[in-house]
């Protein structure tokens, strides 16, 4: 029997034992009291500590670096510019392999912070100490900052983003209502309260790497590259990880100098970047420009959507922030066209922050559409409705499942939007003006393969195995789900181990896909383990079921019962028992026929080639949001407090819509961070991010997040995984920031096209 | 009060790296440890001792994930050095249970809540947990929600603390 085969209960519930229940997290009682053992928590008795020296030029060249001083107080190994260190590039997530040596230490410098020097000492304050006492000499070169110091025609077209149907400029012309804004969202910050760090250490040539990750596959293959050893001698751990939200799931060049530094003085080495590290050593959401122009009837109908946009990048690798990536998405327009550019400044690359590309596009286009709404006066939820697409233009594809529509109309009237007066000023309370926003949002469905192990105890228990992560968003709930429901025993009687590349293979934990991803290879197979278990029971000649006259049996909270009344009725462990076996371990992937060859299942696991986008297939398959936010701004001092959030969502079923409710409000409140906090400051003369902690970049605090409701209005999408989830993930950060943006434009009446939203814009 | 190791012997590059003996009460045992007088109480848990349930976050005092009790007052550990904790009662995120794995209404009630996620901030937003309700902050969700914004969540898990503080502090109450 396949999900599909299931009765179906009701809306987006699951309809097993486990699947779909509100269980409290697998792996709760081990965070709440201290015993999950992150990363870099691994304890050795002759570890070495490590500490990066950060370059304070922001371009130019490594003269020279004195490390006389840092021997001198202590340090033990240093690694410089000048050292060789043997290693070779490694092949990136596109699956493609740069030749050559690989160079963690580069005497160019292209970004403030990048580093120039490796410290290692026998103790963490003697390394900090070391560190300190490092002296470089550079040869400084001029310095592009940030997106902002670049003029509007800067860097070049990426064609692959663009994006075209119908004739948007001829239709623009035309329309009865014209709208034109420039949108601009600044540098943005992962912030995971776990910093970046590694522990490597060397058995011979065997390499094992404690590190936080989203995907140990993919990191063991890397170390495997640079290091020039076979991956089956490489091993990643990463049990648990504190929050990653897109940062770990790839490598950093300046990763490779600890196992370098453990090789040279044959013990292990450990290496926690500083807070401040954590803002330079490796990419945030790039900052963002975009202009957009919408051409309406007068009733508000689109008639034409012309977007350019603008996101930057580091001089050295190419990361684009897609502006253009939910704006065809969300509307139902004749015409349209799209086009991004990527500007090289001198910063690290910038990399995937939560909602990549869609957070920052659906600020765009969810605030244009506000903009439309007032300029035809029509109710910005009116609006809303009236624009919403029957099919997917950009690919000519059908929706699989979009209920975007319920979701409008459902979180309105949990909201009470009827009461909503259309005037911006026309709420206040004593000095606070109150407003009242609409958003929406979308993320893709990305589906990919994964592979899966179910061992059976001799005592009936299952235990879960896969090399998957879980960064905070419930692997280990929802695959202990997955198994108890599949094979047959309650959930209490799952384990599950994650986090370490000797396990079965996985895709990244990161676009929102790998629940959809390892529920469906988890469920192959406990299925399969099932299936071996019943066909013992029945054939075993010592099997207390061997020639009862059944082609099968069902086996169900742990206990194994036949069709008919008086046969056996035995737990599994029981039958186990009867024929002799201490157990039974079943691995099954979803790999098809034609991508069972070791490469293919190297690729499969440490690439991003074998990812499928939304539009594969017959149908065009995204998960959807709508926030409707209320904010009270001061009038006096332009303070914004946002004061209530409702936010609808179709993600399919959920696995556990505990978790799932849990994931949404995270997003939201990311989302209110974007909206009125988080901006990376850049000095204009050195491009140092100047911000780089968390007292001056701030993210909300306990103080600043008000009462959220989150409402599921998802029914079951098998086009998008076997048991029907969509993403869940990261579409909640999605247009957060426009309906706050919104309700401040209704409080006030200024609309505020920067973000963070802050005091001195509306003063 | 902490004296050099009797076995001290300065390098011979000239920088001291002095070894102290520092005696420390942690959640009713006491431990000793070699360490230089520069060791945060942090890093001497997390370091020096093995006790890694106590969390470093940002290492400069402003995220909480290093919150722990000296004698039953809320303190960031990574703000703390270890000499200093010398003479008190510490008491880390190990500590809370009872001796027979009985959680601490907090830990009980952030597992019922959902009240974490990635779990990295989640032993200092227990340790904040516990003193704000001793410290009597817990009347109302606003009093809550101000008392508890020394402990950032990423995750944005923040509704759900509320709701655990909340429904912790009805139960001690």
């Amino acid at each position: 029997m396949t999900p599909l085969d299931m009765p179906m209960k009701h809306g987006d519930a699951g309809d097993g034992a486990s699947i779909g229940q509100r269980l409290s997290r697998h792996d709760g009682k081990l965070k709440i009291t201290g015993s999950a053992d992150y990363a870099l928590e691994r304890q050795f008795e002759h570890a070495a500590y490590a500490v990066l020296v950060p370059a304070t030029i922001g371009a130019g060249r490594v003269v020279s670096v004195d490390t006389a001083a840092a021997l001198a107080a202590g340090a033990i190994l240093v690694l410089t510019p000048e050292d060789d260190l043997g290693l070779a590039q490694a092949t990136t997530f596109t699956g493609q392999r740069p030749e050559g040596a690989f160079l963690p230490l580069p005497h160019e410098i292209r970004f403030d912070g990048q580093s120039v020097a490796l410290v290692v000492a026998e103790s963490l304050e003697a390394a900090t100490e070391a560190a300190r006492r490092i002296k470089v000499t550079y040869e400084a070169a001029p310095v592009t900052a940030s997106l902002v110091q670049t003029p509007e025609d800067a860097g070049t077209v990426g064609e692959q983003f663009n994006v075209a149907w119908g004739d948007a400029q001829a239709a623009y012309a035309d329309a009865p209502v014209k709208i034109e804004a420039d949108y601009h969202t600044p540098r943005e910050y992962h912030a995971a309260m776990e910093p970046h760090g590694l522990i490597a250490k060397w058995d011979g040539d065997r390499l094992t790497v404690w590190q936080p990750s989203q995907w140990v596959h993919a990191m063991a293959r890397n170390y495997s590259d640079w290091f020039g050893i076979p991956m089956e001698d490489v091993r990643v751990v990463s049990p648990y990880v504190g929050g990653g939200f897109g940062s770990k799931g790839f490598n950093y060049g300046w990763e490779a100098l600890v196992p370098a530094a453990a090789r040279r003085l044959g013990r292990p080495v450990k290496l926690a970047l500083s807070r401040p590290q954590n803002f330079n050593l490796y990419g945030g959401r790039a900052s963002t420009r975009q202009t957009l122009k919408l051409g309406a009837t007068k009733d508000g109908m689109l008639q034409s959507i012309l977007l350019t946009g603008a996101s930057e990048t580091s001089t050295y690798g190419v990361w684009p922030e897609q502006v253009g990536a939910a704006t065809p998405l969300m509307y139902g327009t004749p015409n349209y066209r799209g086009q991004q550019r990527i500007v090289q400044v001198n910063t690290v690359t910038p990399g995937a922050l939560r909602g990549p590309g869609k957070a920052p596009s659906a600020f765009g286009i969810e605030s244009a559409m506000d903009e439309l709404a007032y300029a035809v006066g029509v109710d910005p939820l009116e609006i809303r409705l009236r624009n919403q697409p029957d099919h997917d233009r950009m690919s000519n594809k059908p929706w699989s499942t979009r209920r975007l529509r319920e979701a409008l109309t459902e979180g309105a009237a949990a909201f009470g939007w009827d009461k909503r007066p259309m005037a911006p000023r026309s709420m206040r309370d004593g000095h606070q003006l109150i407003g009242w926003g609409v958003a929406t949002g979308t993320f893709p469905v990305i589906r990919n393969y994964g592979e899966a192990e179910i061992r059976v105890t001799a005592e009936g228990r299952v235990e879960v195995v896969s090399g998957a992560t879980d960064i905070g968003q419930g692997t280990y709930t929802v695959l202990a789900q997955t198994a108890a429901d599949a094979f047959g025993v309650p959930v209490d009687e799952v384990s599950v181990r994650l986090g370490d590349s000797s396990l079965p293979g996985s895709p990244v934990a990161g676009g929102s896909k790998l629940a959809g991803v390892m529920t469906g290879a988890v469920h192959k197979a406990a299925t399969a383990a099932r299936e071996e278990l019943i066909g013992l029971a029945l054939t075993h000649p010592d099997s207390p079921f061997h020639g009862i006259e059944a082609n099968t049996l069902e086996l169900k909270g742990g206990r194994l019962t036949p069709p008919r009344a008086d046969a056996p009725n035995v737990t599994v462990a029981e039958l186990l028992r009867a024929i002799g076996r201490d157990g039974l371990t079943v691995r099954r992937d979803t790999l098809p026929e034609d991508m069972q060859s070791p490469e293919e299942r190297k690729r499969a696991w440490t690439t991003m080639t074998t990812a499928q986008g939304p539009t594969v297939g017959d149908y065009s398959q995204h998960s959807w949001c709508a926030h409707f936010a209320e904010v009270r701004v001061d009038e006096d001092f332009g303070t914004v407090r946002v004061s209530r959030i409702v936010s609808a969502f179709d993600c399919g079923l959920l696995y556990n819509p505990k978790l799932v409710e849990s994931q949404w409000q995270g997003g939201i409140i990311m989302g209110i961070g974007m909206a009125l906090f988080e901006e990376g400051l850049v000095d204009a003369r050195n491009g140092r991010v100047v911000n780089n902690n968390l007292g001056d970049y701030l993210v909300p605090t306990n103080a600043d997040v008000p009462e959220i409701q989150v409402i599921s209005v998802g029914i079951p999408d098998t086009n998008a995984s076997l048991l029907g989830g969509k993403g869940v993930g990261e579409v909640g950060i999605v247009g957060v920031a426009p309906a706050i943006a919104n309700a401040v434009f209704h409080a006030t009446g200024k609309r505020v096209r920067d973000l963070p939203i802050t005091l001195e814009k509306l003063i | 009060m902490v004296t050099p190791h009797p076995n001290h012997k300065p390098p011979e590059h000239g920088i001291h790296l002095m070894t102290d003996t520092i005696k420390l009460d942690i959640n009713g045992k006491a431990f000793t440890l070699a360490a230089e007088p520069r060791v945060t109480l942090l890093d001497a848990l997390r370091e020096h001792l093995g006790l890694t349930g106590t969390k470093k976050g940002c290492d400069q005092g402003q995220c909480g994930a290093c919150t722990v009790h000296l004698d039953g007052e809320r303190v960031l550990a990574c703000l703390t050095l270890a000499a200093q904790a010398e003479g008190k009662a510490v008491t880390t995120i190990e500590g809370l249970a009872g001796e027979d794995g009985t959680l601490h209404a907090v830990q009980a009630a952030f597992l019922e809540h959902d009240a974490f996620q990635c779990g990295y901030c989640t032993p200092g937003q227990i340790m904040s947990a516990v003193a704000c309700i001793r410290e009597g902050h817990a009347g109302s969700d606003a009093e809550i929600r101000e008392y508890m914004s020394g402990n950032l969540c990423r995750c944005g898990a923040y509704p759900h603390i509320v709701a655990a503080v909340r429904q912790a502090a009805e139960a001690v109450r």
